[in-house]
């Protein structure tokens, strides 16, 4: 049945293709496989540029990528926070009909646990169909696209209702203030646009095909928090109970277990019903009876039990999610240490708040040496949501036909935090893309042995393209 | 009751004079200034280890037995790191009595003190700093009686032997490991004295006065919890911290069984006879089939010195794990500091703590043991009783009580060699013990004087000639 109805939206796929191909066939015409080639090429010489933050020294990819463009004949310009941070924008001038498309990426990766890879990070090594290191795909694999994309149109000489700035930014991965911040407080009209394409969102394949394109349009607020548990000092051949180690593993214990309750919103309700059109059956049970009176916490169990890292995705597009992720206590493995702390890492769902969710934890630890606290993260904004109804987003709904016609469009609700976050509350309409990725790939993002599929490279070029020049090109 | 202690403590009063005065025993109020002068000396020679630098405390009294006649040795394994022996001759009728202390002291949290901790102030009748209970106290008075024995000229039946030894708060084996191993013949005996008693005032009275006989022996060992590295907004539920964390909360509710040993027993028996009603139920009921689990509950949450010593302890000490607060780690571990029943059977008691903990996730690591397990001497010993009539002469309205020690002193070396070690101890109370190891130490100098009274008496009594 549900087969069926999927062989019938490939035929409909197939069908919408031509005209669209004859409307970009009046243009002349890009060769996606030597655009494929060149992003590529890119893309090695980005990942072959060190640029784990700390430190970042993103100037060394600004620098490279300011050549790249010096060649095009495209004027450009490194602005920096400090030196070795620098963010490159660049600009391409339009009839000014409609405010600008921005086109973003970010220049700096996370480190590496070197003995945990089986290839060098940083050598750009291309291997059955796969270019592998830090950075090949997060995020440097939308810098490559948008760079390729960028220059694209510029050889084409495209007329273009709309400026194209390109901005390659700093310091993303540590939420410093020498990237988007810096730009947006100092040089907010150099990037100030209508729309936004960032990293974010997930183009999803399953058996070898893309099966959807996720666009970010919204994503969940970090905020963070910690637990501070309090104690006595003391000898630890004398074991004591208010020893705050106990205190606090027992607060961990519950929280742990605790499940904060499901929150739907347009996008990810949205999300889940078009994703289980394209599901095998047992998923798509559990997609669509997330909010069944009976089925609906039994399948929401499943989810948070499953081991797969996409399924545990969406397990997080639920709710407010928390993770322990750091704890520490103690110096001396004789003497009992008078404070204990972990910190928990709180992706709150929209129209929760960091106040309330301390408030319910502070009820189920129900321990008073146990003190709750907020952690870092005050900076960040609370993302606006992106419109499912506007120009852009109905250009990538065209740009996926176009190139992965047997998928299907997705709005999605970022887990984590991008950059959108600071420029839509800038009121710009920023969605996230990302190149297509199976669930194997997309282990490697902030992990080991990091990859994208080059293929995936070349069809990722072709669809920003044709979502670009959809939005931006003179009608 | 309260009555007839006081006629008691009254007539001993009455007597101790007359007895003295019989005996031409020495001056100990002259023996306690004397002690103090040399335990503020020690105080301001800031031996803090690491590194240590017990060198200048052995040059230190290396001088004073120069003075008084007395040849000594230092000898050191690593430059700064001397231990200095020094021995009065006795006609060898008996094996040596070794008298021993420690010269290293802990570090300090300097903004924690609100004294100098190298001045050695004296204050409503205390000498604050560190080491001055842990354990200058125990060398001082060894030295203080020593130098009494060799000015009275007491003729010994054995040789005494006085020790100051480096490295025992922790580091390389600079300290005893280093003396048995190449020195054995200079400080080899039959008896020695250590620190590691108690002597407890409680009510501003000495109540009881622990003679240590045997020690629970340390067992660090780590749970190690594993799961799948991740990004932090994608909560997982093998997440390695919330799995230690879980098992961390099952050992904190989790109790060892209790197991009474011949020392442990007789502690607590005799510790009920000079113990209020209540407290003294709980002593000697420990092991009733009823109100027994009760009991140790009670101890357990009021008393955690004297719930240490009815069973293996388990204390999680260290927690570490993740690296980010967005990163979900690949493991997290915690640091337990095991301290086991002399005749623990280890391999019985890990596979105990895997039950309660019921995880795969979780490994446990085991650090080994790094001390000997030796049976205590019977109570009926020489040296025993010396102490129980040195308890009866200076602290009358007291008990002396066999203990098990909780922590590790370097007692169990020796004891390894075949030694009768026995740990004693400053009278102090137990605000001064919670001070040990922490800021604003300090020691009584009315208890100071009395110990080495009471050290005195046990010595003389084991080693004068007969």
């Amino acid at each position: 049945m549900l087969r069926n109805a999927l062989l019938g939206a490939i035929a409909i796929g197939l069908l919408l293709t031509p005209p669209l191909f004859s409307q970009a066939s009046k243009e002349p015409a890009p060769d996606f496989n030597k655009a494929r080639e060149e992003t590529v090429q890119t893309l090695q010489s980005l990942v072959r540029i060190d640029t784990s933050n700390p430190p970042g020294n993103e100037t060394k990819v600004a620098e490279f990528l300011k050549s790249v463009l010096d060649k095009e004949g495209i004027a450009s310009e490194i602005v920096a926070m400090e030196p070795a941070r620098g963010n490159l924008i660049a600009r391409i001038k339009g009839n000014g009909k409609k405010k600008p498309l921005l086109i973003m990426g970010h220049e700096d990766v996370v480190p590496v646990e070197r003995d945990k890879w089986t290839v060098e990070p940083f050598a750009g090594l291309i291997k059955d169909g796969y270019l592998y290191g830090r950075g090949s795909r997060d995020d440097k694999s939308c810098v490559a696209a948008m760079l390729q994309v960028f220059l694209m149109i510029r050889r084409q000489k495209l007329a273009l209702d709309r400026d194209i700035i390109f901005l390659a930014e700093a310091s993303e991965e540590t939420g410093g203030p020498a990237g988007i911040g810096y730009v947006v407080e100092k040089h907010w009209p150099k990037i100030e646009a209508e729309f936004a394409l960032n990293e974010g969102g997930g183009t999803h394949i399953r058996d070898g095909k893309v099966d959807y394109v996720g666009v970010q349009t919204a994503e969940k607020t970090p905020r963070g928090i910690k637990l501070l548990a309090h104690g006595f000092s003391g000898h630890g051949s004398v074991p004591r109970m208010d020893n705050p180690v106990i205190h606090l593993a027992a607060a961990l214990d519950k929280v742990g277990n605790y499940q904060p309750p499901l929150r739907l919103n347009e996008t990810t309700r949205v999300f889940f019903q078009r994703l289980a059109k394209v599901s095998p059956p047992d998923e798509a049970f559990i997609f669509s009876h997330l909010e069944d009176p009976a089925m609906g916490p039994i399948v929401q169990e499943t989810l948070r039990r499953s081991k797969n890292r996409t399924l545990l995705m969406y397990n997080s597009m639920l709710r407010t999610s928390i993770s322990p992720n750091v704890i520490k206590g103690g110096f001396k493995e004789n003497v009992i240490p008078a404070e204990a702390e972990a910190l928990l890492d709180v992706r709150l769902a929209p129209g929760d708040d960091r106040e309330q969710v301390m408030a319910e934890l502070r009820r189920i630890i129900a321990d008073p040496s146990v003190e709750v606290l907020p952690h870092d993260w005050a900076g960040m904004p609370v993302s606006p949501v992106a419109r499912l109804d506007s120009e852009m987003y109905r250009a990538i709904e065209k740009a996926q036909a176009a190139v992965f016609p047997a998928a299907i469009t997705l709005p999605q609700m970022g887990t984590g935090a991008t950059d959108s976050a600071l420029i839509r509350s800038k009121g710009v309409q920023s969605y996230g893309v990302g190149v297509p990725a199976t669930d194997q790939d997309a282990e490697g993002t902030h992990g080991n042995d990091e990859r994208v599929s080059t293929e995936a490279m070349g069809q990722f070029v072709e669809f920003l393209y044709r979502a670009v020049t959809d939005v931006a090109a003179a009608h | 009751m309260r009555n007839v202690l006081s006629a008691i403590a009254i007539l001993a009063g009455l007597l101790f004079p007359i007895r003295l005065a019989a005996q031409a025993g020495p001056d100990f109020r002259k023996a306690q200034e004397e002690a103090v002068q040399t335990l503020q000396s020690l105080v301001r020679i800031d031996t803090s280890n690491p590194p240590g630098n017990e060198s200048k405390v052995a040059e230190y009294l290396k001088s004073i037995l120069d003075k008084e006649g007395i040849s000594s040795e230092i000898i050191a394994m690593e430059p700064g790191r001397g231990n200095l022996i020094a021995r009065i001759k006795g006609n060898g009728k008996k094996k040596p009595l070794l008298l021993m202390g420690h010269e290293d002291v802990v570090g300090v949290e300097r903004d924690k003190w609100t004294i100098d901790p190298f001045a050695a102030t004296i204050k409503d009748g205390y000498v604050y700093g560190r080491g001055a209970l842990d354990d200058k106290s125990g060398v001082t008075a060894n030295f203080e009686v020593f130098r009494l024995i060799n000015r009275l000229k007491v003729p010994l039946d054995r040789d005494i032997v006085f020790l100051a030894e480096a490295g025992e708060e922790g580091g390389p084996p600079v300290g005893i490991n280093f003396l048995i191993e190449k020195h054995w013949p200079k400080i080899e005996c039959e008896f020695a004295v250590n620190e590691g008693g108690d002597t407890f005032i409680k009510n501003g009275k000495v109540q009881y006065v622990a003679v240590a006989t045997t020690e629970k022996i340390p067992d660090g060992m780590r749970l190690v919890a594993h799961g799948t590295s991740g990004h932090g907004s994608m909560p997982r539920l093998d997440n390695a911290i919330v799995h230690l964390a879980a098992a961390v909360a099952k050992l904190g509710e989790y109790q060892p069984p209790m197991r009474l040993n011949e020392t442990t027993r007789a502690f607590f028996t005799r510790l009920a006879k000079v113990s209020p009603p209540d407290e003294a139920f709980l002593f000697t009921h420990l092991e009733d089939s009823v109100v027994g689990p009760m009991a140790q509950e009670t101890l357990r949450h009021t008393n955690v010195m004297y719930n240490s010593m009815l069973r293996t302890s388990i204390s999680p000490n260290i927690i570490k794990g993740g690296f980010r607060s967005n990163v979900i780690p690949a493991d997290a571990e915690v640091t337990l500091d095991i301290r086991a029943l002399p005749d623990e059977d280890m391999e019985k008691f890990v596979a105990e703590l895997r039950r309660v903990i019921n995880d795969p996730a979780i490994e446990i690591v085991r650090g080994g043991r790094d001390r000997p397990s030796p049976p205590p001497p019977p109570l009926t010993s020489e040296m025993f009783r010396a102490f129980e009539k040195a308890q009866a002469a200076v602290f009358p309205d007291a008990v002396t009580l066999p203990e098990m020690v909780t922590g590790a002193t370097d007692s169990a070396q020796l004891r390894a060699k075949g030694v009768e070690a026995y740990g004693v101890g400053s009278p102090t109370s137990e605000e001064d013990n919670n001070r040990m190891h922490g800021n604003d130490e300090r020691l009584q100098i009315e208890g100071l004087g009395k110990f080495v009274e009471y050290l005195y008496r046990a010595v003389v009594d084991v080693a004068a000639a007969r």
